[in-house]
């Protein structure tokens, strides 16, 4: 999902939260039974209907496991190495439409792999750690310049901790 | 006769301790609005600040609020609770004195030592400054964090001892037949259910940090005593996110005991609410990996243990508060003044700030979310609009007066609405910056995320601003005696 579609998501469920308070503190001043609208009976109807919508969530959101990495022979490999503050890549010619997986190390504290679009916007990351070997995959479609940021607060220069690579079109 | 008046003095004193601890971590909270502003701005450029400075002041920033927000619920958990148990006030005392002690200390480590390593403090970070700052102002602040805790520690015995002295076992306490049997003889009140979670779930938070602390400390001193970074972190945010959960679980206890004081209308124990406190217990402790979701060497089924508990924690909050206390405000009749409407507000911040959390939670999305302004988007709404609010509502109920439900139509009220607007509105924006890709931590910005941050400053002055009539309203009506 975009993030764009993650917020608007998030505003609306928000709102739907506001609106019985909104309700209450109308209702506030009148005088009228204990409980009413709000009894155990809708409070019992309300958990059981989060209860079923989080379950469809789950079961879809976990459907494949987000952290899967291929195995497979069509996959490219690159590894990354952290360090207080500069990201080492390895110099590997990457190209669309194959599985990239990043092996991500660290030498010194934890740093975080954040992998950006030309747009700006992020859509991968993992964690470096040390004694860890992280691993994220991902499918480039586009080619083009793609931006790493630092996304693990690690010291006095996180926010210098950038590099770059670039992802060719795969030949056809 | 005799005994009732020293009931009297003792419950007076106790009022006493807490207003004294509610002002002080009122004039915290300000100060670090302060210090949040200076850190926003400078992402903003209107202000141009060393990240030397930006990270000192995040450091401070991030433990002086969470401190505050845990000192301002222990003393609405302290107030209340005198009421139903007999609570030793040396143990306040003591608590207070070792809190204030470990701030000297974070203080000094921070602004004179230079420690800049975030209140996370997260292994092996404070061990590799890389020349920032010495070995010595990391121990520093490790070892105020350490007496902060050890505070919290003397404060949860006496309190859990007052609660087993009273009710004779934690099962009672907890309403535990009411849970599993449906009926018990004597229900204790909302206030002892909850205290009793909270001393149980935040006593072993609070135990696991100060392990983490000790070992980071020894790894200060000894590099070649390393513990397993993955332990470490595991560690650390068990610890981080029980302590500040437990923040806002003691405030609600306010909301407990005033409410019904407008509504005219006793908040009970009944069975989802024993069943909704018991889960609480639960969840708290089970949730933290939710933390750890972008370090994929965690064994996969805590990660779902993470994400599936992140969504359960909503129901109880959203069960058996917020949807008990809408139930129990409307047609009460209750008339509206400060206080009553902070309190309603934080319970609704908190209820909405929840909604992002859940959203984070969920692996795919966490994997686009994770360490980007939408975290601190979904912790300020529930600190800033829920804890925060709440601590300010029994700030003004404890000042209240009777011209209070008058006046709430003219000045104050329009003070709250600019709170409303500001708190809200500023946790939006980190919101809204965290869904578009900006990383949190961050003390310079790219140009394309400047504009969020200059909206988001302006809002935090308003915010600054209203909280600065609350607080001052209460230190000043505290000192002029203008009491109930
Ligand atoms: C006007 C009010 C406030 C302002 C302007 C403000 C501002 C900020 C800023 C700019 C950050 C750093 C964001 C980043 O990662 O780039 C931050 C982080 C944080 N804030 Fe606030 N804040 C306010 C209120 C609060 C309150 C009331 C609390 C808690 C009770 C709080 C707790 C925190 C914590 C725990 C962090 C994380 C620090 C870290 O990442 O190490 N803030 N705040
Ligand atoms: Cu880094």
């Amino acid at each position: 999902m975009q993030q764009h579609t993650i917020l608007l998501v998030t505003i609306i469920i928000m709102a739907c939260v506001a609106l019985p308070f909104l309700f209450a503190a109308s209702a506030a001043k009148d005088k009228g039974p204990q409980v009413g609208w709000l009894g155990y009976g809708a409070q019992r109807s309300l958990v059981a209907a989060m209860l079923v919508v989080g379950v469809a969530v789950t079961g879809i959101s976990l459907a494949v496991w987000p952290h899967s990495v291929s195995a497979g022979p069509a996959r490219q490999v690159v590894n990354v190495t952290g360090h207080q503050w500069y990201w080492e890549i390895e110099d590997v010619r990457l190209v669309t439409g194959s599985p990239v997986v990043f092996n991500v190390h660290t030498e010194d504290v934890n740093h975080g792999l954040g992998v950006y679009d030309a747009d700006f916007r992020l859509i991968v990351q993992i964690q470096a750690m040390p004694g860890y070997l992280n691993q994220v995959q991902y499918t480039f479609e586009k080619p083009g310049k793609y931006r790493i940021l630092c996304m693990e607060f690690c010291g006095v220069a996180h926010h210098d901790m950038t590099s770059e690579f670039t992802v060719s079109a795969a030949k056809s | 006769m005799a005994n009732v008046a020293t009931t009297n003095n003792q419950s007076k004193e106790a009022d006493a301790l807490s207003s004294v601890a509610l002002l002080l971590a009122g004039a915290v909270f300000l100060l670090m609005m302060i210090a949040g502003l200076l850190m926003r701005s400078a992402q903003g450029k209107l202000i141009d600040l060393d990240p030397t400075l930006f990270y000192q002041l995040m450091t401070a920033h991030g433990a002086g609020m969470v401190g505050a927000a845990a000192l301002s619920g222990a003393a609405i958990m302290w107030l209340f609770l005198g009421r139903h148990v007999s609570l030793n006030k040396l143990a306040f005392k003591a608590f207070l004195a070792l809190f204030l002690l470990g701030v000297v200390l974070i203080l000094y480590s921070i602004f004179v030592g230079g420690f800049g390593g975030g209140w996370t403090f997260l292994y092996p970070l404070p061990a590799h400054s890389g020349g920032v700052w010495e070995t010595a102002a990391a121990a520093t602040f490790l070892v105020g964090l350490l007496l902060v805790g050890a505070g919290f520690l003397v404060l949860y015995f006496e309190m859990g001892r007052a609660i087993l002295v009273r009710y004779g076992n934690l099962s009672q306490a907890l309403a535990w037949p009411l849970v599993f049997r449906g009926k018990m003889e004597t229900v204790p009140p909302p206030t002892i259910v909850a205290s009793t979670v909270i001393v149980i779930f935040n006593s072993v938070g609070t135990v696991v940090g100060a392990a983490t602390l000790a070992i980071s400390l020894i790894n200060l001193f000894v590099p070649t005593f390393e513990i397993d970074a993955l332990l470490a972190k595991n560690m650390i945010y068990f610890f981080g996110h029980v302590f500040i959960n437990a923040s806002i679980y003691m405030a609600v206890i306010g909301v407990y005991e005033i409410l019904p004081e407008y509504t005219g209308r006793p908040w009970k124990v009944s069975r989802p609410f024993a069943i909704g406190w018991s889960a609480v217990l639960l969840f708290v402790l089970a949730v933290y990996p939710h933390h750890l979701l972008q370090d994929m060497v965690m064994p996969p089924w805590m990660l779902v243990m993470g994400q599936v508990v992140s969504y359960l924690s909503g129901l109880p909050i959203l069960a058996v508060t917020a949807f008990a206390m809408l139930g129990y405000v409307s047609g009460s009749g209750m008339k509206w003044d400060l206080a009553s409407a902070l309190l309603f507000l934080g319970v609704f911040g908190w209820s909405v700030g929840v909604v992002p959390a859940i959203i984070d939670g969920i692996i795919s999305i966490n994997k686009v979310m994770h360490n980007t302004l939408w975290v601190p988007g979904h912790f300020h709404t529930y600190l800033l609009v829920g804890e925060v609010a709440m601590s300010f509502g029994v700030m003004a109920w404890i000042v209240r007066s009777k011209q209070d439900v008058a006046l709430f139509s003219g000045l104050q009220r329009a003070v709250f609405w600019t709170y409303v607007v500001g708190a809200l509105g500023f946790a939006m924006v980190f919101l809204t910056s965290g869904a578009a890709s900006v990383p949190r931590r961050w003390a310079v910005h790219a140009p394309e995320w400047i504009m969020q941050d200059r909206i988001a400053t302006l809002l935090g002055i308003v915010t600054l601003l209203s909280a600065v009539y609350f607080v001052t309203r209460f230190g000043s009506r505290l000192a002029s005696g203008e009491r109930k």
